[in-house]
């Protein structure tokens, strides 16, 4: 057989139309006698609606339609949320009494171009009667601060305490603990294309077709036919090319908008974020403080870990303690912690929608974990690299199983950071750093590893709600041999950057002996066309976990249906016949062979000269579910993540005391994604990702007010890496398949940005040890560095730890 | 108003308020400027202005009167990719590919003026646009193969 196409780093399929800007986004697309939508938003963070007058937008020329509020909640009903709150409150597409946040939508208008619409919007009047904000998730937690929801009674949405073996016992034991708080700022990965979508109404059919970039058809389909009172049959939902999503990309309520809009005039109906609008209400990672203690033996080894994890939702009512749930997933890191304690508030405030963004929680946890090695390092006087290699959990141990549930099923965790202390050349730069320190230099290096997770499985959500929940451990393809011998796939899974239609095609290439180049894989999703699950998408790293899978046994299907076509034809043994170059031949007899082509023509036309019983047709679908997906136990431990990669980042970072600047001079990572189905592909994830972990440690933050104002809602105050900031990321790999993949492929796209923000704050705060920093929170701008030097306390870097066991 | 795109000469009557990021697009259906800040950051929608790189986001249609226009379709030849595109596909030096266009006018620009430059002046240089997806390590070995490949 020839070297699988699999595993090749083969230039992109679609890369030849993007370098062209013959890509097909959102906003590229624009059916006739299209309508635009402008949204009118909250200035406020929480206010209530007195009333909405909106007769002076409606009459002005080019306006079409205006919906508000009141006009949503009569046309459709509130978008069901995740997880179900413990009194029902309703959750409409646009504010109806009460805005909660700055930038929460409370009227739409359409209109024959966008300008038009953003004129109207400034002819609406309304009568606010502004409240007081909940900003504090923490005074949240402890039940103060305005409410959100006076009917629930509290804005702590989720609170409970998790215990996993004896953690007082082994707090009790310690030689030492190491207590630190934490606090993580709010960022979003920003995908460049905003999100948006474009509604149509078919009053013949009584249905509705949406294009839209969001991420998670499956789900989103479901919302709209409940939230419209339509029958999932009559939504035709698809997506063009997707430029960007990192999890944020996913809004049921704008889709609701436009198609309520469309609705009413009978017109298709497009709405696309401006930057603004992106920044400031569609998706930011979690912020949240978090108190930690770590119990350890004098010699380092880890005995027990205590958490306690404020998150800050926003308003997020659609996906709430999904940061907490990842957390608790990915608590103990690749380290061998016989003992867990978590205890966990999801809190609302008056301020965006926490969600969905590259990495959801495990970028805190990795940071608060592996602030703390460095931390502990320090007080034991161990190297930082060496106090990880003691804790790991070994290859030996594997599957190995963390006290929450989290099963590890592949790597060498020891063997990843050794590799990347080699490829850093760590010691040569610890000694180089001795001598530019007594140069006045300020020079530090950073460690961080991290374990990432792929694949999810939304039934951890039986954790808060005792009730099983969607999994999303599942995917759907499709592949077909058309009618003239050419092969087309689809997937569930809309890429947005991943490089799909190359990587299925290669998938394909191998299952039916094909060239990729012979592979047409279909662009982005439509639901008519596209087999789809309830949680089918582009999230959670699953592609690995799930769609190979689904890809891997729909392909398997249509090669095993052509080797019975042409046994049948050729009157040879199935186990005699081979899929070589685009035909099936007998193996060792070249002439007698049937190409696709042929074999088509007998599945879709020569019918009759099928084998007796044979469906005609030469399609097949399957839908995927990855083993590892488990529902909670009664010790209520679950697996909310599948497969577990592993990282290492080791990055050197010079300080500039007069600007408080930091620059990173040398970054290296070392990843083990199991087997790279393309691994041009994996490194630039690797790459991409750690940029995004990179910013969130230096440069990015949302930031609010005490009276929950957004103070960076564009992009010349909520700073993006450029490429003078991001350095010449060096990747190494290591590849252990994993045995619960179908290909042996890991997830690959969230590991940069998880373990990034650790690695430059370690980085940092070595730089500045003779300062006696301690990096708590992020981004380090050169603001916060330079307040640190002129503090000029130097305050003992030990004092802040009690010494003695508790 | 009066003005060059991609060689062709074109003629409208516009509103002046029209950007000419809306104006390629909408009016001349050229989609490959792309639109993503609106406030001259990120540089998806980067043109060559008269040879100059220019946010036509920032620009108004009707400030281009008289002007010459260069968009990625008027970079990229009737067959095929031109060398520096074809360098970005063979490195990977793009994802999502919603940079792309800017990030290749740009460097189109960069070359234009400066055909062998360093690793340290393509970085400069592209620090004007925004990639979200690649971390530009790809994006600078796309532009250093292309320079090697005129040289």
């Amino acid at each position: 057989m020839a070297a699988p196409w699999v595993g090749r780093a083969l230039p992109l399929k679609e890369d030849a139309r993007l370098v062209a800007g013959r890509g097909r986004f959102l906003d590229d697309l624009a059916p006739g006698r299209l309508l635009h939508v402008a949204m009118l938003r909250s200035p406020h963070a929480h206010a209530r609606i007195v009333a909405i007058d909106a007769a002076a937008a409606a009459a002005l020329p080019g306006v079409a339609a205006v919906l508000t509020g009141t006009e949503a909640a009569a046309g459709s009903r509130p978008i069901r949320p995740l997880i179900p709150t413990a009194v029902p409150v309703n959750d409409w597409c646009l504010a109806v009494d009460r805005a909660r946040f700055v930038g929460e939508p409370v009227a739409a208008v359409a209109a024959v171009d966008r300008a038009t619409a953003e004129d109207a919007l400034d002819l609406i009047r309304v009568t606010w009667e502004a409240l007081p904000a909940a900003v504090d998730a923490q005074a949240g937690a402890r039940g103060e601060g305005p409410l959100l929801y006076p009917e629930l009674g509290t804005n702590v949405l989720w609170h409970d305490t998790l215990t996993y073996g004896d953690v007082d016992g082994a707090f009790a034991r310690a030689d030492g603990v190491l207590e630190e708080r934490f606090e993580f700022s709010r960022y979003a990965s920003t995908p460049l294309e905003t999100f948006g979508a474009i509604a149509e109404w078919d009053a013949g059919t009584a249905g509705y077709t949406f294009w839209t970039n969001d991420q998670r058809p499956g789900l989103t389909l479901a919302i709209l036919a409940e939230s419209l009172g339509v029958p999932q049959a009559r939504i035709r939902l698809a997506c063009p090319d997707i430029g960007g999503g990192f999890g944020n990309k996913r809004r049921p309520a704008y889709l609701l908008v436009c198609a309520l809009l469309a609705r009413r005039t009978g017109r298709p109906v497009k709405f696309v974020e401006d930057r603004r609008e992106s920044l400031s209400a569609l998706m930011q990672a979690a912020g949240g403080v978090m108190d930690l203690a770590l119990a350890y033996r004098a010699d380092g080894t880890l005995l027990a870990l205590s958490v306690r994890d404020v998150t800050d939702e926003g308003k997020n009512l659609v996906s709430p303690a999904q940061h907490n749930l990842i957390k608790l997933g990915n608590i103990a890191n690749g380290y061998r912690i016989p003992a867990v304690r978590y205890e966990a508030w999801s809190v609302l405030t008056n301020t965006c929608p926490a969600g969905a963004n590259r990495g959801i929680g495990k970028p805190f946890m990795c940071f608060a974990i592996e602030r703390a090695m460095a931390l502990l390092a320090r007080r034991l006087a161990v190297d930082p690299a060496e106090l990880r290699l003691r804790n790991y959990v070994t290859s030996a141990e594997m599957p190995y199983t963390t006290p929450p549930g989290a099963a590890y099923d592949s790597g060498d965790y020891p063997a990843t950071l050794r590799a990347a202390l080699e490829r850093f050349e760590y010691a040569r730069r610890r000694r180089e750093q001795v001598s530019a320190r007594a140069a006045g230099r300020l020079l530090g290096i950073g460690i961080a590893t991290s374990v990432e997770p792929a694949g999810t499985n939304l039934a951890s959500y039986e954790i808060i709600t005792g009730r099983r929940a969607a999994s999303g451990s599942a995917e759907a393809a499709m592949v077909r041999i058309e009618p003239d011998g050419q092969v087309r796939a689809a997937l569930g899974d809309p890429p947005s950057g991943q490089g799909y239609e190359t990587v299925v095609a290669q998938i394909v290439a191998d299952e039916l002996g094909v060239r990729p180049d012979q592979v047409d894989v279909a662009r982005g999703f439509d639901s008519a066309t596209t087999p789809w699950l309830y949680l089918s998408g582009n999230y959670s790293n699953k592609f690995s976990v799930t769609d190979t899978g689904a890809v891997v046994g729909a392909a398997r299907r249509v090669r095993d249906k052509l080797l019975r076509l042409a046994a049948h034809r050729l009157e040879a043994d199935v186990a005699d016949l081979e899929l070589r170059d685009g035909a099936v031949a007998v193996r060792g007899v070249p002439t007698r062979r049937l190409a696709f082509r042929e074999l088509a023509r007998t599945a879709y036309a020569d019918v009759l000269g099928l084998p007796p019983g044979e469906e005609p047709g030469l399609e097949a679908r399957h839908a995927y579910q990855n083993p590892l997906a488990k529902p909670m136990d009664a010790a209520r431990r679950v697996p909310s993540q599948l497969v577990f990669a592993n990282a290492a980042h080791c990055c050197l970072v010079e300080v500039d005391p007069g600007t408080g600047g930091v620059k990173i001079l040398a970054y290296a990572v070392v990843h083990d994604c199991g087997r790279e189905l393309n691994p041009l592909i994996v490194e630039g994830m690797v790459h991409g990702s750690t940029a995004h972990g990179i910013g969130a440690a230096l440069l990015e933050a949302f930031r609010y007010d005490e009276r929950g104002q957004l103070l960076t809602s564009t992009f010349m105050d909520y700073l993006k890496p450029t490429a003078l900031d991001v350095p010449a990321i060096d990747v190494g790999r290591l590849e252990h398949p994993s045995p619960y993949t179908p290909l042996g492929a890991k997830g690959v796209g969230e590991g940069g940005a998880i373990p990034a923000p650790a690695a430059v704050a370690n980085a940092v705060e070595d730089a500045l040890n003779s300062y006696g920093v301690t990096v708590r929170t992020l981004p380090i701008t050169p603001e916060q560095v330079w307040r640190w030097l002129d503090s000029r306390q130097f305050n003992n870097v030990g004092s802040n730890f009690s010494e003695s066991p508790q | 108003m009066r003005l060059t795109v991609n060689g062709v000469v074109v003629e409208r009557e516009i509103e002046p308020r029209r950007s000419l990021s809306d104006f390629l697009r909408e009016d001349l259906a050229l989609t490959g400027t792309h639109v993503g800040c609106e406030h001259g950051v990120c540089g998806a929608c980067t043109v060559l202005l008269d040879g100059w790189s220019a946010r036509a986001c920032l620009l108004l249609a009707v400030q281009c009167d008289g002007a010459a226009v260069t968009t990625i379709e008027g970079l990229t030849p009737a067959e095929g990719l031109s060398p520096l595109q074809e360098a970005f596909r063979a490195c990977h030096g793009l994802q999502c590919g919603f940079c792309t266009p800017g990030m290749i006018v740009l460097a189109h620009e960069l070359l234009a003026r400066n055909p062998a430059p360093s690793a340290d002046e393509i970085r400069e240089a592209l620090a004007a646009n925004l990639c979200m997806c690649t971390g530009y390590v790809a994006i600078v070995r796309a532009v250093a193969r292309a320079a090697v490949a005129r040289a």
